[in-house]
């Protein structure tokens, strides 16, 4: 199989940066897409050229770390799926295949296909946690959670912070992330303590990392690995007025 | 941008609501010639007399001033908060193009109410342009404003058209304020979606068909 990568190519943050072609030949279709990004590496280093930056760290969908933005669709043409479960059997062959970093102001790039999504760790920051001591783990039916709460939370806390509802977002929103990381607590009593505190906070920070505001396009639950529902971030926003108003 | 945010759903949701106020009243435009003059003349004159009515109008002119200045702010922010684009983007597999262009559709309807308003309120509020005359029962004809503009080709064809980003606005808008707002239920979410597809309809194809039928008269 052979495929003509057309990559983002850029030094620094402070460099320009500029599109580069690369034809790569001698890629199997079951190969996953970060393999060929490896072999099209290797390639480079037998010809002494710098190769091309790009992360990953688990390659089994759970960390959240591979994103990058594949012919105009967030980790690839694929929905609900990251960037390193896509294999070659995507493309056809003889595709050109443009690959881009996460685009938003907040998220700035460190190296061609690497971006710094700091911003996200700062919103976790101001309340993505629960403050307990911690010591030995508690007995598990200390406190009951229902069924419909667990499962409720436990799909809000699926969120992976790979950053493709930014990447994907008109707005480079990071509403859909941080609704995730709210509701997941909030929803579930070991967070309610600090309930309103945290919503307030991890929004105003959202907003002071330069992140754009939800207009409902719907485009980040599509691409979201995770499946994150965009009612969420409906849910934030009544959290929100709720702790603003009634504290 | 929260506080931004829902002033732009909450004055959207009033505007809304005007929409459909004002598109009944417009129906009896539709009505044969003598009926429509008289009624859309009592009916026109009843309103400028209401003190309620007055105060109604001053709500709606803020809405639309805020609506319009919050929107273009928060747009402004949002455009900032994506300095540099994808060069390729595929956003139609995972949003509609509507979702997407929000602000270039309101713009268009800022541009439609900007000439609506000088069509209408300035020259019967302010008495801007040509004189207005009474009707036979010593109302103020309105009627007469809207069939001598209706007469003219130019605005059938630009009333029309323009109704189309209205409608696309309204079909996003509606759900996408219910969701500003906090209003999260599921099911009832998708019933909202519905009600928005069918309210954005019956605001264009309404308000669109008006100026046809009157300038066929
Ligand atoms: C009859 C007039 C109008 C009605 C009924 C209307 C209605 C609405 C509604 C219900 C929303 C949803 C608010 C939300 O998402 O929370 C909205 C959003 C918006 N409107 Fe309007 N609007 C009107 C005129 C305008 C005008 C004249 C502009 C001009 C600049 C404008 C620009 C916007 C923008 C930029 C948004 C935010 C869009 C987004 O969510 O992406 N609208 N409008
Ligand atoms: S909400 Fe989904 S798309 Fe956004 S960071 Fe979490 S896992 Fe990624
Ligand atoms: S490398 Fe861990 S999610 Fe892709």
């Amino acid at each position: 199989m052979k495929v003509i990568f057309k990559i983002w190519r850029q030094e620094n943050a402070a460099s320009k940066g500029n599109f580069e072609s690369y034809e790569v030949d001698g890629l199997t279709k079951d190969m996953s897409f970060l393999e060929a990004l490896d072999h099209l590496n290797e390639l480079l280093v037998s010809i002494n050229k710098r190769v091309i930056a790009y992360e990953y760290d688990c390659r089994e969908g759970i960390c959240g770390q591979c994103g990058v933005f594949i012919n105009g669709r967030a980790h690839g043409p694929h929905d609900h799926m990251t960037t390193c479960q896509l294999h070659m059997r995507s493309f056809e062959d003889g595709d050109t295949i443009v690959v881009e970093p996460w685009r938003a102001s907040a998220f700035p790039i460190i190296k061609d296909l690497v971006v710094d999504r700091s911003a996200l760790d700062n919103i976790i920051e101001k309340g993505g946690y629960i403050s307990a001591k911690t010591g030995t783990a508690p007995e598990a039916n200390a406190i009951l959670v229902g069924k419909e709460l667990a499962d409720k939370a436990m799909d809000a806390a699926a969120c992976i912070g790979c950053g493709a509802c930014v990447a994907t977002c008109k707005n480079s929103s990071a509403s859909l992330f941080t609704a995730a990381k709210i509701n997941h607590l909030n929803s579930l009593p070991q967070g309610k303590q600090e309930a309103s505190k945290r919503v307030l906070e991890m929004t105003r920070q959202m907003e002071l990392e330069g992140f754009g505001s939800c207009t409902f396009t719907g485009a980040c639950e599509v691409e979201c690995p995770e499946g994150i529902s965009i009612l969420n971030i409906a849910e934030m926003n009544a959290r929100r007025t709720k702790a603003k108003w009634l504290g | 941008m929260f506080f931004r945010k829902s002033i732009i759903a909450l004055t959207g949701l009033f505007l809304c609501i005007f929409l459909i106020v004002h598109l009944s009243a417009n129906s009896i435009l539709v009505l044969p010639e003598e009926t429509a003059r008289s009624l859309y003349n009592s009916y026109s004159t009843t309103l400028r007399e209401s003190p309620l009515i007055k105060i109604v109008a001053y709500v709606l002119y803020l809405s639309i001033i805020l609506h319009v200045v919050y929107a273009l702010l928060i747009t402004i922010n949002n455009r900032k908060a994506k300095a540099k684009g994808y060069r390729v983007n595929q956003y139609k597999e995972n949003s509609s193009w509507t979702s997407q262009n929000m602000g270039l559709l309101g713009i268009s309807i800022l541009l439609f109410i900007v000439v609506h308003l000088a069509n209408f309120w300035a020259r019967i509020k302010l008495g801007m342009g040509e004189g207005v005359g009474l009707d036979a029962n010593g109302h103020v004809d309105v009627y007469e404003v809207t069939y001598s503009l209706f007469q003219n080709g130019y605005y059938v064809v630009f009333y029309t058209l323009l109704m189309v980003p209205l409608g696309l606005h309204l079909h996003h808008g509606l759900k996408s304020a219910f969701m500003t707002l906090g209003f999260y239920h599921k099911r009832g979410l998708r019933t909202i979606a519905k009600v928005s597809l069918v309210y954005a309809i019956i605001m264009a194809v309404g308000f669109g068909v008006i100026p046809s039928i009157v300038f066929l008269k």
